[in-house]
């Protein structure tokens, strides 16, 4: 492997910031700045190592709902809501090499819609709630961290 | 800001005075929408020296909001007049050769202020009094004709049901323009509840838009001054109410880390003469998370497309999936 790796890169981007650069700031909003950059850059480190563990799991749990919602077929989906060319557009976005998350996401706003607004049956409904709490657990394991400035 | 220019800015708007000296110029964070700076006016007049302590809001290139200037100070001077406490406004310059973008001047007042939720390391009589005076603030300002105090400029809704649908149009558009050609489910759902689901106001009062905790300045004895008026508009008065004591801004049951949320409405009914419309408030709880969400996406963009170096922005991400989980659950989407 090449050295320094992009890791020890940021950690060394800390370190200049912090010891070379931050005590020759007089002003204390540009020494704010400096601060926010150097949470920034351990926020970008925390990204790298995590954010491809959470993009994989949220490709395979969209994946795994829309193939789920499929499975309640159609009687459950009305022709009117309008979701039926979602997931048929989930289910070709899941099956494309690399997979288009952007896309799957989109059908998966038009369902979180109809939920919202009390137009998804109940079959429906659980399996998109059941994502959403899912999803938002990986979200907040991934950014909930105490970085916040 | 330039020390020389801003000088002889001063020294055009105070003919009257002399020996203009702008002393200790720097910027300062805080106010993320416009770029923030706090200076000290030395002049002579009438034989003797005076000092003014003065802060000098400068439009930014990019930042977390798109608003007018001009509107923002006229709202204040409004403010100042009809008596709330307000820092005093002092000069507006529209022109942007003076300073390269327009920018205002202030009074800047002496206190205290937090990011979020009142500290909780704060005394107790001090909390009960800035909590007393938020409300009392809060009620004053709802109490006031806004075509007595100049304001139709912020347009006057035609219809009960305007300010909702205004509302709800506004930040859904801005959510389609800032997300990037992101997809985030549960604001998606959120901001088409909202319009789905426009309440009906009572009446048209003056909205701060961003009443929180936060955007005050207290010591011990309560709130000197609220802050950031640059989302004004006319509408709901259960608008502020319910960005006031959404959870985001508090810490747990205390709406603003003020008072618990039943007696902050209590307290609310008592200085208004109004009840809270629960309905109306939890529509404007919703709007809130999802506004403030919104938000997040428009600083990010800006920080992501250059228009902003603010080493702040990329930080909002971080808020973005607490707003996303107090919307689920207002709306039953987990």
């Amino acid at each position: 492997m090449l050295r320094p790796t992009l890791n020890e890169l940021i950690s060394g981007m800390q370190r200049t910031i912090m010891e070379a650069m931050l005590p020759e700031l007089t002003s204390p909003y540009a020494q704010g700045q400096a601060m926010s950059t150097i949470g920034m850059l351990a926020h970008a480190a925390a990204s790298l190592d995590r954010a491809p563990a959470y993009d994989a799991a949220e490709i395979k749990d969209l994946r795994a709902t829309f193939a789920a919602l499929k499975r309640l077929g159609d009687k459950h989906i009305s022709k009117k809501s309008g979701l039926r060319g979602a997931l048929a557009r989930a289910i070709r976005a899941g099956a494309k090499n690399p997979p288009d998350r952007r896309a799957m996401e989109a059908a998966m706003a038009a369902f979180a819609t109809a939920v919202a607004l009390g137009h998804a049956d109940d079959g429906v409904a659980r399996h998109v709630r059941a994502y959403l709490r899912r999803n938002l657990e990986r979200t907040l394991a991934l950014l909930g961290s105490p970085l916040i400035p | 800001m330039d020390q020389h220019r801003l000088t002889e800015y001063l020294k055009r708007r105070m003919p009257h005075a002399r020996e203009h000296r702008v002393v200790g110029l720097k910027r300062i964070s805080g106010g993320s929408s416009r770029e923030t700076y706090a200076f000290d006016l030395e002049w002579s007049e009438d034989g003797r020296t005076h000092t003014r302590p003065m802060i000098g809001r400068r439009d930014p290139t990019g930042g977390l909001l798109k608003t007018d200037r001009e509107r923002e100070f006229k709202v204040i001077a409004a403010m100042h007049r009809a008596g709330l406490k307000v820092p005093e406004p002092l000069f507006l310059e529209l022109d942007a050769s003076v300073m390269d973008r327009p920018f205002f001047i202030m009074h800047r007042a002496a206190g205290r202020t937090g990011m979020g939720a009142f500290p909780a390391t704060e005394p107790e009589s001090t909390r009960a009094k800035v909590a007393d005076d938020f409300l009392s603030e809060l009620a004053l300002m709802q109490s006031l004709d806004y075509r007595e105090c100049g304001l139709e400029i912020l347009g006057a809704p035609k219809n009960p049901e305007d300010p909702a649908r205004i509302q709800a149009a506004h930040w859904s558009e801005v959510y389609e323009r800032d997300r990037m050609g992101e997809h985030y489910p549960i604001l998606t759902a959120a901001l088409a509840w909202l319009v789905a689901n426009p309440v009906v106001t009572d009446r048209v009062v003056i909205v701060h838009g961003d009443w929180r905790s936060g955007n005050y300045l207290y010591d011990d004895n309560g709130i000197i001054a609220m802050l950031d008026w640059e989302m004004a508009h006319l509408g709901d008065p259960m608008e502020d109410l319910g960005w006031a004591s959404m959870m985001f801004w508090g810490r747990d049951e205390l709406a603003g880390g003020l008072m618990e949320r039943e007696a902050f409405y209590r307290l609310y009914e008592q200085k208004t003469g109004y009840r809270v419309d629960r309905k109306r408030l939890f529509f404007y709880q919703v709007l809130g998370n999802a506004k403030m969400a919104v938000i997040c996406l428009s600083g990010i963009r800006d920080f992501v497309e250059g228009r902003t170096s603010d080493a702040v922005m990329p930080f909002l991400e971080l808020l973005i999936p607490q707003l996303f989980k107090d919307l689920a659950n207002q709306l039953r989407l987990v």
